[in-house]
């Protein structure tokens, strides 16, 4: 099949990447891999959340971490990128979620610090708005609020591990409810108690049994995310009028319903904008003649598809979606085969502490300036590829909370690339 | 048709990943149309992979939930670890089914051609029957078919016989090898050393028991469009290609049928690429035969053939496709069918439609559309397979297109029962195009 670029991946940086090809009067195809982890546990966009993998301070202000990061670290992907396409693929992010129909708040030079699921702040960016009353900044008491039989998120825990971070963790309480229409034992997710808050009756017999537990005047109330399974359907403002107070979702394990709301809407809107989808055909080889890409491999089912692109955007994000194999005693990228930089034997690819950072989350490619895969004498493996997202080498995007950040800047900047070449 | 000069021997995953690739992440869940819609259904995730590590060969099935599995694929089309997901929920569905004996129900709609060669011989009769209120009534609790769901409509004349009438040329192709000695007949030599005139392309048409039996038409249209392009269509016999007997426990005759078919088609000439104008149809030839049946052989059929859109895309970028196309002034909605992602092809229909002048073509992406096959066609799934094609009702109902295009012919009968919008598979835009009414 002969395209014009060819985007491959299904998080963040994919998504861009294609959103900003169209936006320029290009004709992207997506080549999806199956679904990243974004898709299960992505809610917010972070830019930058701490400057290094062991700095426990959050950073404030994330634009001018980024600079101040590009400036000691030439070789770091935000460098690569560049500001520019920072703040550029971010105004390209707002108005695609505007224009489809989400409601998210954020600007680039100030994080907000928002309670997980355990309790912990994390420092964010981009934010739909659903989340935005649980900013930690702020002062105003909290209610964190969970469900009898659910068990992906525990406001005891959550509440008393806020409690001890959180500068007005007095401030803090939990309460537990138990559900209309769920009975005791009974297994159920997030997505169907997402499903149950889109119905009517069901919403008003939580907030009344939520009025009776007590003590949430005053209070903003901090839930576990699943007001609503789609995009468009208004449950947190509704439940807010109903409750009367300021009400935020927290994400949960997965299936992150937030992830869930946003990739699948993001995803509709390109194809009901003309951009064609190809799905489980896993892309795993590239021809590269005369340092050019001349057509990379998919997967179909019953036989091997060539994709004949003048550009390739290779926006495959980690170990979950195939962007980098894992033998004994190499690790490859699956286009090139060949080992990727800071590969590692296996023991020395994780830390025996869960809580430390990991060797593995910074393996990736090597890329040049320009987003080319890089070679061992770093010069472009192909001229007419680029990598953006999480498979790019040399960061922990975990650690330093900036995986969103860097999958917009690398994916735009990827983008604008593939155009040029 | 398309070389392949890969060396699959240096990429480092296997082919068909086991049981323990599956990272638990949970995306297969997230996107099941059946999960999605109600918690009774425990999802893939629990009922493929998870359940996998504990069943035993030696033990009794463990079936319960199982039969919500509407068989989509989606979990499938979603897995980043290429886990096969589908294939230990039937292949438990089938062991339990062994066991315990197959419903009346499963075992009639896994006989669909049987079923569907019954109707058209009594088409007048089996007509009115299947519209007859007093009819499903009975039908519904006798058999468990719900009574608000359309069947098809049977024709009398098969496209098989219509074949045969309007080819006399092949009217003898019933086997592969006759199919051979015709096409030569009409060809004046073997394929490569044929004179001038001669057709470039010879496709084997498998048209699958819905256009033999309920849509002769579109296989009319079918034949109309490949000839049109200088492509000889031969149609060798065939057997039900036995999706509706995998989805209904019975891999036992889904296999029965494929190695028919496998039989037959294995031994055309390897000149010769096989066309399916049915997603699911296809996706059994291309993959399944392969696969979850393992059949000998399948390797002789599946890697030649393509998706009718498919294929016709691939003549156009070989520059083979007719472009004389007259304007058909259009709205048009655009449904991708489930399995049609499976095929990891990509949407060809609307790439080709895009061709022709006047067409304004929308795409809608609401999902699976719930009927599944012979899932939503159940009693006690009509209610669940109405709710999960709820969204993309709606969206079809706002849109107000002139009809909605899906490659799938069950897509087709669903869409057109929850929206009451008009449905057609691609295929007749694209006749319309090249002037055929």
């Amino acid at each position: 099949m002969k395209v014009d670029v060819a985007v491959v991946g299904s998080g963040l940086a994919a998504l861009v990447a294609t959103r900003s090809l169209q936006k320029a009067g290009r004709k992207p195809v997506l080549i999806w891999p199956g679904l990243t982890s974004l898709y299960f546990a992505y809610a917010t966009v972070d830019v930058l959340g701490y400057p290094d993998a062991t700095t426990l301070e959050p950073i404030d202000d994330p634009e001018r971490g980024v600079s101040e990061l590009i400036n000691e670290h030439p070789d770091h992907p935000y460098a690569r990128a560049g500001l520019a396409a920072l703040r550029d693929g971010i105004a390209v992010l707002m108005e695609w979620l505007t224009e489809a129909g989400f409601r998210w708040q954020g600007r680039l030079d100030r994080n907000l610090l928002l309670p997980t699921a355990i309790g912990t702040p994390k420092p964010s960016c981009l934010v739909p708005d659903s989340m935005a009353a649980g900013d930690l900044r702020r002062d105003e008491p909290i209610v964190l609020v969970g469900f009898e039989g659910y068990e992906d998120f525990v406001p005891e825990m959550a509440a008393s591990n806020l409690s001890r971070s959180w500068n007005s963790g007095r401030n803090v309480r939990a309460i537990r409810i138990s559900l209309p229409a769920f009975k005791p034992g009974q297994l159920f997710t997030s997505i169907d108690l997402a499903r149950s808050f889109q119905e009517d009756t069901f919403r008003h017999d939580v907030a009344a049994r939520l009025r009776d537990a007590g003590a949430i005047d005053g209070a903003r109330i901090g839930m576990p995310a699943v007001l609503g399974l789609t995009h468009d359907t208004d449950v947190h403002r509704r439940f807010q009028n109903e409750l009367g107070r300021p009400v935020f979702e927290i994400p949960t394990l997965p299936p992150s319903v937030l992830a869930l709301r946003l990739f699948d809407r993001l995803r509709k809107h390109l194809q009901e904008t003309g951009i064609e989808l190809i799905w489980n055909a896993p892309a795993h080889a590239a021809d590269v003649v005369d340092g050019r890409c001349e057509r990379i491999h998919l997967k179909s089912a019953a036989r091997d598809q060539p994709i004949e692109a003048r550009a390739y955007v290779l926006a495959l994000e980690d170990m979950v979606d195939g962007a980098l194999r894992a033998g004994v005693h190499t690790m490859q990228d699956p286009f090139f085969h060949r080992p990727v930089s800071h590969s590692a034997v296996p023991t020395e690819r994780t830390d025996e502490s869960l809580f430390k950072p990991q060797p593995f989350a910074s393996v990736g490619y090597a890329v040049t300036d320009r987003l080319q895969p890089a070679g061992g004498d770093s010069r472009p493996l192909a001229s007419n590829v680029f990598i953006a997202g999480g498979a790019i080498g040399g960061y922990d995007p975990t650690r330093t909370k900036s995986r969103g950040g860097l999958a917009i800047a690398t994916g735009y900047r990827a983008a604008q690339e593939a155009m040029a070449a | 048709m398309i070389s392949d000069e890969l060396d699959l021997q240096t990429d480092t995953v296997e082919e068909e990943a086991p049981v323990e690739a599956c990272t638990k992440c949970t995306a297969c869940n997230t996107v099941c149309p059946v999960a999605r819609n109600t918690e009774i259904f425990r999802g893939p995730k629990y009922l493929g992979p998870e359940s996998e590590r504990y069943r035993d060969p030696h033990e009794a099935a463990v079936t319960a939930g199982l039969d919500l599995c509407s068989g989509c694929k989606l979990c499938e089309v979603t897995c980043p670890s290429q886990v096969t997901i589908q294939e230990y929920i039937r292949r438990a569905q089938n062991k339990g089914a062994e066991e315990k004996g197959r419903t009346l129900r499963d075992w009639v709609l896994g006989h669909t051609r049987l079923l569907s060669a019954f109707g058209s011989m009594t088409a007048p009769l089996a007509n009115f029957g299947n519209r007859n209120p007093l009819v499903r009534w009975v039908m519904e609790k006798v058999v468990g078919i719900h009574r608000k769901r359309p069947l098809p409509r049977y024709q009398f004349l098969t496209f098989e016989r219509w074949f045969k009438k309007t080819h006399p040329l092949l009217k003898n192709a019933s086997n592969a090898r006759i199919a051979r000695s015709a096409r030569l007949a009409w060809a004046g030599g073997p394929v490569g050393e044929g004179r001038v005139g001669a057709p470039k392309r010879t496709v084997a048409y498998f048209y699958g028991c819905w256009v033999n039996y309920n849509e002769r038409r579109l296989g009319e249209m079918v034949v109309h469009v490949l000839e049109r392009n200088g492509v000889e269509v031969i149609v060798p016999r065939q057997q039900c290609c036995g999706i509706p007997a995998v989805v209904n426990s019975n891999i036992d005759l889904a296999r029965k049928y494929g190695m028919e078919n496998v039989d037959r088609w294995g031994e055309l000439p390897p000149s010769v690429d096989i066309i399916a104008s049915s997603t699911s149809c296809g996706l059994m030839l291309k993959h399944d035969y392969s696969h979850l049946l393992d059949i000998p052989g399948a390797e002789r059929v599946g890697p030649r053939t393509y998706d009718i859109c498919e294929y016709l895309w691939m003549m156009h970028e070989n520059g083979e496709l007719d472009l004389k196309f007259e304007p058909v002034e259009m709205r048009l909605l655009y449904h991708a069918p489930c399995h049609l992602k499976s095929h990891g092809i990509g949407y060809p229909a609307t790439r080709l439609l895009h061709l022709i002048p006047g067409v304004h073509l929308e795409e809608v992406d609401e999902g699976c559309c719930g009927i599944s096959g012979t899932f939503g066609v159940k009693v006690e799934k009509y209610d669940l397979s109405m709710k999960i094609g709820s969204r993309l009702f709606g969206a079809v109902r706002a849109a107000g297109s002139d009809s909605v295009l899906a490659d799938c012919e069950t897509c087709r009968m669903q869409v057109e029962h929850g929206s009451g919008a008009h449905s057609a598979h691609p295929i007749e835009i694209l006749a319309r195009a090249y002037g055929y009414r």
